[in-house]
C-alpha cells in the first residue's frame, strides 16, 4: 500500500541545550557533529547555531545535516540565514542553500519574489529554479515577470526553462516578448524557441 | 591519411533540461554523441555504466555542485578519473577559474555560450581537429 | 469511456517533459528504453481519469488533482510484492555485497539485514531462502534479518508466513517444496524455521526517533516506497537510513530509483547486477 508523507512538522524545541549544541557542532569528530547537527531542529536556538557553523563545515555530510536542520526548522530567520548562504563563493554550499530554499519556498508566500529582486545576478539566477516548486499559476505570473523586466539573458534563461516545466499558454506573450530583448543571445533564442513550441502545441 | 573521425561521446550534466537540449542540438549537428544527466550524483552512475570522452558539467546544480561532483570523479582509480572535462556557469570572478581548474576541469566557460564556441572546446577536448 | 489502446503515442518532447517531472516528483528515472513502459501506463491513467490528451493529463499530474501522483507512481511501479522480486539484487547481495561486508569480520560475527518496508513479508523471506540456497558461508556468521514496515496489518500478515500462488510465482518448485508446507485453498507456509529467522517490527522511516533503535546494519534493502515522499521527507528518511547503516554498509533502492534525487550522503557503487549505495567505510585514519 502506498505511503504519503506530508513534509514533517517542526519538532516543539527542548530548553537550554544549545551550549551543548553549539559544542557538538564544533567537535572535531564529524559523527559528532552529525548527531549533533540531526538533533539541532529540536533546540532553542538551534538555527543561529546551525548558521554559524555551516560556512566552516568541512565534512559534506554534516553540511547536508545541517541544511536538512534549518529547513526543519523553517522559520523566517531561518531562511534568512539560508539566503545568506546562497550567495557564498562555495558552490557547495550554494548548492546546499538552494536544495534547502527549495524545501521551505512554499511555506513562506514572499520568500521567492523578493529573492528574484535580488541585486545578485547570481541569486536571482538560481532562485529562478525555486519556481518549480511552486503551484504553476503563482510559479507562471513570477516567470513571465521576470521575463518582462530583469536585465539579464541567464537569468531570463532560468525563468524560461521553470516555464517551459511549468507553464501554460499564459506565458506566450512574455516569452515573445523577451526573445526581442536579447537578440545577440543565441542560446535564449534557442530556449525561447523550444518553450513557446512545446506551450503552445 | 584517414580523414575518418570516430563519433565522440558528451555527457552534458546540467539541472536545466534546455541547456541539455541546446547542448545536445548543437553537439549532434557537428556529429557527436550526447549523453544527458541532471546532476553529479547521476552522472557517476551514468559513467560507471559507460565512459564518454568529453563531460560537459554546470557548476550550479542540485544535490551536487559542478565542483564537487568533478572533485569526487578525479579521485576514482579507474579510467573514468581522467575524463577532460569542461565546466560552465554564470560566474567569471577569478575564484571560480580557480576552484574550477583545482577541481580538476580542464576549462571553464561563461555561460550563455554560442554554438561556434561550444563546438570549438568539445572538438579540442576531445583532440579533434576543427 | 475510451480504451486504453486508441490514444496516440507520445511525442519524443511529450515524453521527455513527463519523465523529467517525475524525476523531480519521485526520483524515478525512465529512459527511452521504457518509453513502452511509461506510455502504456500513461493510458491507462489517461483513461481512468478521462483526460483526452496529453496535455490535460499532464496538467492534472502537475497540480496532483485527486492524488493523481500517486496514483500514477502506483501504476509504474508494479506493487505486487513476490518472492525474488528483483533478483538482481540478491545476486549482488550475495556475490558482491557479501563478499565486501565480511571482509572485516570473524566467524560467528553478526550480519544485519534491514529489509523496510517488508510489506507482507516476501522480501526478507526471499533474503533469507537466497541466503541458504546461494550463499556457501550462510553458517558462518550469525545472519539477523529484520523485516519493518509502517503498516501493522501487512506486519501482521507476514507474522502468519502464509502465501498465495502469485506470491510464489518465481520461485520454483522445488524451492516451493523444500521451504513451504502446502495449506488449503492453494496456500503455501514458510516452515518455521524460517519463519523465526526474520523479527518483524513497525517502523516509520521519516520519525528518527523510530529507526535508531534498530541499530546499525550490513545491507538495507528499501525500494519503491522513497518514491512516495516528498523532498524533505525524504531528505530526513535517507539521513535515517544512513545512520542505520554500519561503515561501509549498502543500501539497495528499486530498479527506477536513484539516490541523485534524494541525497548526496551514499557513494554509489555499481556491481555486475545492481547499482547499490554504500555509506563509506570508516577512515583508516580515524581511531
Amino acid at each position: 500500500m502506498p505511503l504519503i508523507r506530508k513534509p514533517t512538522d517542526r519538532p516543539a524545541p527542548k530548553k537550554t541545550e544549545s551550549d551543548d549544541l553549539l559544542k557538538g557542532l564544533a567537535d572535531p569528530d564529524p559523527d559528532q557533529r552529525w548527531v549533533a547537527a540531526r538533533e539541532a531542529a529540536q533546540v532553542v536556538g538551534g538555527a543561529a547555531a546551525l548558521a554559524m557553523a555551516l560556512p566552516t563545515e568541512n565534512d559534506p555530510r554534516v553540511r547536508e545535516a545541517m541544511f536538512t536542520a534549518l529547513a526543519r526548522i523553517g522559520t523566517p530567520e531561518t531562511a534568512a540565514a539560508v539566503i545568506s548562504l546562497l550567495r557564498s563563493d562555495a558552490a557547495n554550499l550554494r548548492t546546499g542553500a538552494l536544495d534547502t530554499l527549495r524545501l521551505m519556498v512554499s511555506r513562506m508566500h514572499d520568500l521567492l519574489p523578493k529573492l528574484l529582486k535580488d541585486q545578485d545576478v547570481d541569486v536571482r539566477i538560481l532562485s529562478c529554479e525555486l519556481g518549480r516548486s511552486l503551484p504553476s499559476p503563482e510559479a507562471t505570473s513570477l516567470m513571465c515577470a521576470v521575463l518582462d523586466n530583469d536585465i539579464d539573458a541567464n537569468v531570463c534563461a532560468a525563468a524560461v526553462d521553470v516555464l517551459a516545466e511549468v507553464g501554460g499558454t499564459e506565458a506566450l506573450p512574455s516569452l515573445r516578448a523577451c526573445a526581442l530583448r536579447f537578440p545577440a543571445t543565441p542560446f535564449l533564442a534557442f530556449a525561447i524557441k523550444a518553450a513557446v513550441d512545446r506551450l503552445a502545441s | 591519411m584517414a580523414k575518418r573521425k570516430l563519433a565522440r561521446t558528451v555527457l552534458v550534466i546540467d539541472d536545466a533540461s534546455l541547456v541539455r537540449l541546446y547542448y545536445r542540438s548543437t553537439l549532434e549537428a557537428a556529429r557527436f554523441k550526447v549523453e544527458e544527466a541532471m546532476n553529479g550524483i547521476e552522472a557517476l552512475e551514468k559513467l560507471l555504466e559507460k565512459p564518454v570522452d568529453l563531460l560537459i558539467v554546470d557548476v550550479n546544480m542540485p544535490q551536487m555542485d559542478g565542483f564537487t561532483f568533478l572533485g569526487l570523479l578525479r579521485q576514482k582509480d579507474t579510467a573514468i578519473a581522467s575524463i577532460p572535462a569542461l565546466i560552465t556557469s554564470t560566474e567569471s570572478g577569478q575564484k571560480d577559474f580557480e576552484a574550477g581548474r583545482a577541481a580538476g576541469a580542464n576549462y571553464y566557460l561563461v555561460k550563455p555560450i554560442s554554438p561556434e564556441t561550444l563546438i570549438e572546446f568539445a572538438s579540442l577536448l576531445c583532440g579533434l581537429r576543427l | 469511456m475510451q480504451a486504453v489502446a486508441d490514444y496516440p503515442a507520445l511525442t519524443e518532447d511529450e515524453f521527455r517533459r513527463l519523465c523529467e517531472y517525475l524525476y523531480r516528483q519521485s526520483g524515478m528515472i525512465f529512459t527511452e528504453a521504457k518509453r513502452y513502459y511509461v506510455e502504456r501506463r500513461v493510458n491507462e491513467r489517461m483513461a481512468a481519469t478521462g483526460s483526452q490528451t496529453f496535455a490535460s493529463y499532464f496538467a492534472r499530474l502537475r497540480i496532483n488533482a485527486e492524488e493523481e501522483n500517486e496514483h500514477f507512481v502506483n501504476a509504474l511501479t508494479v506493487n505486487e510484492t513476490y518472492f525474488y522480486r528483483e533478483e538482481h539484487q540478491l545476486t549482488c547481495l550475495t556475490t558482491d555485497l557479501l563478499a565486501e561486508r565480511v571482509r572485516d569480520k570473524r566467524a560467528g560475527d553478526a550480519i544485519r539485514i534491514w529489509s523496510v518496508p517488508c510489506s507482507t513479508g516476501e522480501e526478507p523471506f526471499s533474503v533469507a531462502i537466497w541466503l541458504l540456497e546461494n550463499w556457501p558461508w550462510v553458517d558462518n556468521y550469525e545472519i539477523e534479518i529484520v523485516g519493518s514496515d509502517i503498516d501493522t496489518r501487512v506486519l501482521e500478515h507476514a507474522r502468519q508466513g502464509v502465501f498465495g500462488k502469485r506470491s510464489l510465482m518465481r520461485l520454483s518448485s522445488d524451492l516451493v517444496e523444500k521451504y513451504f508446507s502446502p495449506m488449503a485453498d492453494e496456500k503455501w507456509r514458510i516452515l518455521g524455521e524460517l519463519l523465526n529467522s526474520v523479527q518483524f517490527s513497525t517502523a516509520n522511516i521519516v520519525e528518527s526517533s523510530e529507526t535508531r533503535g534498530f541499530g546499525r546494519f550490513d545491507v538495507i534493502f528499501c525500494r519503491n516506497v522513497l518514491i512516495y515522499f516528498d523532498d524533505a521527507s525524504r531528505r530526513v528518511a535517507a539521513e535515517n537510513l544512513y545512520e542505520n547503516l554500519l561503515p561501509g554498509g549498502f543500501i539497495c533502492l528499486g530498479h527506477t530509483e536513484s539516490m541523485s534525487r534524494i541525497s548526496p550522503l551514499f557513494e554509489v557503487r555499481q556491481f555486475p547486477d545492481a547499482i547499490v549505495y554504500q555509506r563509506p567505510p570508516a577512515s583508516p585514519t580515524r581511531g
